[in-house]
């Protein structure tokens, strides 16, 4: 039985691992290393033999608390080899000025939780990967690529991106935001891997302003703004009046249209 | 805009994780919640709420893809360089060691003290900065990823000054062989090799850097 989490949730309760990746870690911790190391190569998901990113991070994790130098060195680059090819996916070359350095800054920032286990402020933030490692990982990652986003913006620095095709083409506004619902309920469906493409680009596209106001209502599900002082809306949560929200939704909507007959 | 995660003390991270981890997509009542439990943060906690909303847009099918394109027996460059910091990072944590004590270290020894060891992370990044080129390229000079034959005195002087370190221990920091911890994970399995050097020219252009840092790089 592998060391409980001690990371709670909101509601006090312990964070869990899956039962799956408790099992997977009761096994892995029992493998000689010649086992373990052969297990580790093991890429195919569908392998029974494949070792999740949770259970990687228990057995550095393990290595780490016992000193384990050789655990260390065997399981951490598979690891981070995963997060690199992540990262390399969602961090590409292009989206954004030196991508590469952000998803180096990525890597070693994880390999810096290991490194502080067990000490300083938070000295359980690992458990959060032995649960759910891809959740946890994307807000280490989204956390990065805001905070070199806001360094840009602070030292003025340009972001030159490519121009969007869906920038300047507004055309009579429909459905578009019943189409950007249904877009996040059938996601990932092999359809919409068609169109994912121009269609994250138009979302990411809009101005901050715009996209967040379609955000909010038309995927988080608020309400454009409410009579009720204590409800939360879009316009509660951008600080802006109902009006406001219903203006970049429209200028919103007509940069959108274009995706109607497509989604 | 409130605090930021630097000047927090880890909590907005805590709801970070929170708010990623609870659903594949966030709701409205899921923000609601957590921002409840971190009101200092609801305005950080909309953006990434909304940022983790556009992320799901895109899928894990290229991610998985990539995964499992992965060559296991090798590891990549960049991998190699995380390690290397972890390793660093580790002996100067589980040492009580850090820059400063590798910088007043004797220089002529194989294992030669690394002059960007422990550097802060806004430090690694400003010396990118001033010289043209990015963190990637200066992880390669951390890592000896560079074969130092084909490095310009005046480029190694120019590290030096940055550095405000002696010029003799960058540059035995420089010629000493890679060691096991910067080495050893270019391979998986199997002896490491200090082959894997590259020259000076390759490591430029080989670091996502613009046509004009390189320019700049290979000038100095």
């Amino acid at each position: 039985m592998a060391q409980p989490l001690t990371k709670t949730e909101l509601d006090g309760a312990l964070y869990a691992r899956p039962s799956g990746v408790e099992a997977q870690i009761d096994e892995a911790t029992q493998l000689p290393r010649p086992d373990l190391r052969a297990r580790l190569l093991i890429v195919d998901r569908d392998d029974p033999g494949y070792l999740r990113h949770e259970c990687l991070v228990h057995l550095v994790r393990q290595g780490r608390r016992s000193g384990d130098q050789g655990l260390m060195s065997a399981v951490l680059p598979v690891l981070l080899g995963r997060c690199d090819a992540n990262l390399l996916v969602k961090v590409p070359d292009g989206g954004m000025p030196d991508a590469a350095s952000l998803r180096q800054e990525i890597l070693d920032e994880l390999t810096e939780l290991f490194v502080v286990d067990g000490s300083g402020t938070c000295p359980d933030e690992l458990d959060f990967y032995e649960c759910k490692f891809n959740k946890a990982f994307r807000a280490l990652r989204i956390d990065a690529v805001r905070r070199e986003e806001r360094r840009r913006r602070r030292e003025g620095v340009m972001v030159d991106l490519p121009p969007s095709e869906a920038m300047g083409q507004p055309e009579a506004y429909e459905d578009a935001f019943a189409r950007v619902s249904e877009a996040f309920r059938v996601l990932p469906t092999q359809e919409w891997d068609v169109f994912r493409d121009p269609f994250v680009k138009a979302i990411e596209a809009l101005p901050p302003d715009e996209r967040e106001a379609v955000i909010l209502v038309h995927v988080l599900g608020y309400k454009e703004e409410s009579e009720d002082i204590d409800e939360e809306t879009a316009a509660t949560r951008c600080n802006c009046t109902g009006r406001t929200i219903r203006n970049r939704l429209t200028r919103a909507a007509a940069k959108l249209s274009r995706f109607k007959e497509d989604l | 805009m409130s605090q930021t995660v630097n000047a927090g003390p880890g909590a907005l991270r805590e709801a970070f994780y929170a708010l990623s981890i609870a659903q594949e997509v966030p709701d409205a009542e899921l923000l609601d919640e957590i921002v409840r439990q971190y009101p200092q943060y609801g305005n950080e906690l909309t953006e990434f709420a909304i940022a983790i909303a556009v992320d799901a847009l895109r899928g894990d099918r290229a991610v998985e893809a990539a995964e499992a394109a992965i060559d296991p027996t090798l590891v990549s460059p960049a991998v190699s360089r995380a390690m290397s910091h972890f390793q660093n990072r580790l002996h100067a944590v589980t040492t009580g060691t850090g820059a400063t004590q590798a910088m007043t270290a004797p220089a002529k020894v194989a294992d030669a003290p690394n002059p960007f060891l422990g550097l802060p992370r806004s430090e690694f990044r400003a010396l990118a900065e001033r010289l043209n080129a990015n963190t990637v390229f200066i992880g390669k000079l951390r890592d000896r990823q560079i074969d130092p034959k084909t490095m310009a005195p005046s480029f190694q002087k120019r590290i030096a000054d940055e550095l405000r370190a002696p010029l003799e221990v960058v540059v035995a920091h420089f010629v000493a062989r890679q060691t096991v911890l910067a080495g050893q994970f270019y391979k998986t399995e199997g002896k490491p090799s200090t082959g894997t050097q590259q020259t000076f020219e390759e490591a430029v252009r080989s670091s996502g850097l613009s046509d004009a840092q390189q320019r700049s790089l290979l000038e100095l």
